[in-house]
């Protein structure tokens, strides 16, 4: 019966979706039509080994493992805690190293000391929120961004600003530090509640193959 | 036609035509299977005093509540499951009672979920409790009930996953964990993050054999050749008692013929501390989330000052309609009534017809030419 049905894949856009199909190539899942990249194509078929791939904005990755979609999804660990879906995750992949950082001039280091009231930019409201409520204890007012977050402090529309750092060039170029870590972030690969529970042998063989792999 | 009103909020929906119709049979076939294990219905009030679904009690979080107040000032809440009122009507009805009692119920459920995108707000479900009676065989019955629910239903691919609370808690006990780190824990287990549980484990210091132990509890979930595995594992009681009170209800469930529908899983581990030894939740195909939830909650009807054991299940009747839909799953049954046409002229006759088809039970639509 597990034979049958095809196990589908959701891989966020980009660099993440590339070495995830090499990781995937160490334990002989290839996808070959995936290589072609002049190829319109949406959805990637593997018939062999009955696999399914398609690529997709990152935060939609765990809404589509979610909703069962997607059987097997693979994202930043800033996108699982910002999205907060109900899913299993299962492995670290360890690629895609950054780290999640409240961020702003030297001078606002003080502001983070107290428990006043100052203004946050972030593209992730939802982690910017757990973490200066539940973790620090402080009320802040939270301005979503869609990007350059950096500016926030810049033109003052924001004390601060909750990102991800993956090397700190942008920061140090605009004459911003990293204030406060909030966490380490890597790529995860995340399964859908259903899928595990219906197709455990095929989906605990593929973790622990990766597992070994890594 | 006014546009503005004939919108619903989000979260909630007209249900009409094929897919109500299809929806009646559905909650009839499920009834019908509860009913005949001697389970009697029991209705409970739409809303109740938030107390009854607080935090000691209830499984929903209370700010996804739906809550208002009475003339007095009393906080009222829109029930977000049956569980607890059943409870309470147990403990205030049945105070005395030593016999087991066997209810069932059905009606509409309300949880404010507004993150979450595309999930109703309000939804049917379908459940039975079986009070004052903690042995092997009434775990089974509630297992094997819901499994030949579904299948009376329509349903004939999905998985009943069994688990254990007992299990992991007896090695914690043994680590000698916190309870804060056992919370935690448990959170990492039951969503199968692996190496988040590794990671806390080693922050805490925990020593390497339990460690292990801890972290195997992820992985253990499949079919019924994993119990044993889970049992050569353990060396304390607690865990190995819940093993073989596992397999014991895997007997039985062997004499119901239903055991190709369930498998186990020892990392489901509820967030709440609601359950308190098996639980269990359903699988299929098409719905992201589990159709089923149920499980055994031998502390919940203390709070309401009875002391008895006890154990439910609830299906979600709308998931359950989702995921048929989405198997193509034939629901059969639905009546198209009988058109009968009328003229002024022949109006009496054709009602003395329709009157018998009626008494025969035919549904019968009558219509002006």
């Amino acid at each position: 019966m597990s034979e049958e049905k095809y196990l589908t894949f959701a891989l966020g856009k980009g660099r993440l979706a590339n070495k995830t199909m090499d990781l995937l190539e160490k334990i002989g899942i290839t996808c070959e039509e995936m290589k072609d990249k002049a190829s319109r194509k949406l959805i990637f078929v593997n018939e062999e080994l009955k696999l399914r791939f398609f690529l997709a904005k990152g935060p939609d990755v765990p809404t589509y493992v979610e909703y069962g979609a997607a059987d097997i999804g693979v994202v930043g660990k800033d996108t699982i805690m910002e999205e907060n879906r109900r899913v299993y995750e299962v492995l670290d992949l360890g690629y895609g190293k950054c780290r999640m950082c409240v961020c702003g001039p030297k001078s606002a280091r003080e502001l983070l000391q107290h428990h006043e009231m100052i203004r946050v930019a972030s593209k992730y409201p939802n982690i910017a929120k757990d973490y200066f409520y539940n973790k620090k204890h402080q009320t802040v007012d939270i301005i979503k961004l869609n990007g350059s977050v950096e500016l926030g402090p810049i033109v003052e529309l924001s004390d601060v600003i909750v990102d991800i750092v993956e090397t700190g060039s942008t920061l140090k170029e605009n004459g911003l530090v990293v204030l406060e870590e909030i966490c380490p972030l890597s790529a995860r690969m995340i399964v859908n509640q259903v899928s595990m529970q219906m197709e455990p042998e095929r989906i605990k063989r593929l973790i622990g193959e990766l597992r070994e792999h890594l | 036609m006014n546009k503005k009103l004939v919108h619903t909020p989000e979260g909630v929906r007209d249900i009409y035509g094929e897919e109500k119709a299809k929806k009646t049979i559905v909650e009839r076939f499920l009834q019908e299977k509860i009913h005949c294990f001697g389970y009697l219905d029991i209705q409970t009030p739409t809303f109740e005093f938030f107390d009854v679904f607080s935090k000691e009690v209830g499984t929903t979080p209370s700010k996804e509540l739906y809550k208002f107040f009475d003339k007095e000032g009393n906080t009222l809440v829109l029930r977000p499951d049956f569980t607890p009122s059943v409870a309470r009507c147990a403990a205030k009805y049945f105070t005395d009672e030593n016999v087991p009692i066997r209810l069932c119920y059905q009606g509409n459920t309300f949880t404010n979920t507004s993150e979450l995108q595309g999930k109703l707000k309000e939804v049917t479900q379908m459940g039975a409790e079986l009070i004052g009676d903690d042995s092997i065989q009434a775990d089974a019955e509630m297992i094997a009930l819901t499994i030949e629910a579904l299948y009376h239903a329509g349903l004939s691919d999905f998985q009943i996953s069994v688990g254990n609370l007992e299990y992991f808690k007896g090695i914690c006990e043994e680590a000698g964990l916190d309870e804060e780190t056992e919370l935690e824990l448990r959170e990492f287990i039951s969503g199968k993050n692996y190496f988040g549980a590794e990671e806390l484990l080693e922050r805490v210091g925990v020593n390497k054999k339990d460690k292990e132990l801890l972290l195997r509890v992820s992985d253990l979930f499949g079919s019924v050749n994993i119990l044993e595995d889970a049992k050569n594992a353990v060396s304390n009681k607690r865990s190995r008692h819940a093993i073989e009170r596992l397999e014991k209800v895997y007997q039985t469930l062997c004499s119901y013929g239903v055991e190709k529908y369930v498998s186990f899983d020892l990392g489901m581990l509820s967030k709440y501390n609601y359950y308190t030894g098996i639980i269990f939740r359903g699988y299929t195909y098409g719905v992201g989330d589990a159709i089923v939830k149920g499980g055994r909650y031998d502390k919940l009807l203390s709070q309401f000052g009875k002391e008895a054991a006890a154990i439910g299940f609830v299906i979600v009747v709308d998931d359950l309609l989702a995921a048929m839909g989405r198997q193509n799953v034939m629901i059969t049954g639905i009546e198209e009534p009988v058109k009968l046409y009328y003229t002024e002229n022949d109006f009496p006759e054709k009602l003395m017809e329709a009157k018998g088809m009626r008494a025969s039970g035919k549904r019968v639509e009558l219509l002006h030419e």
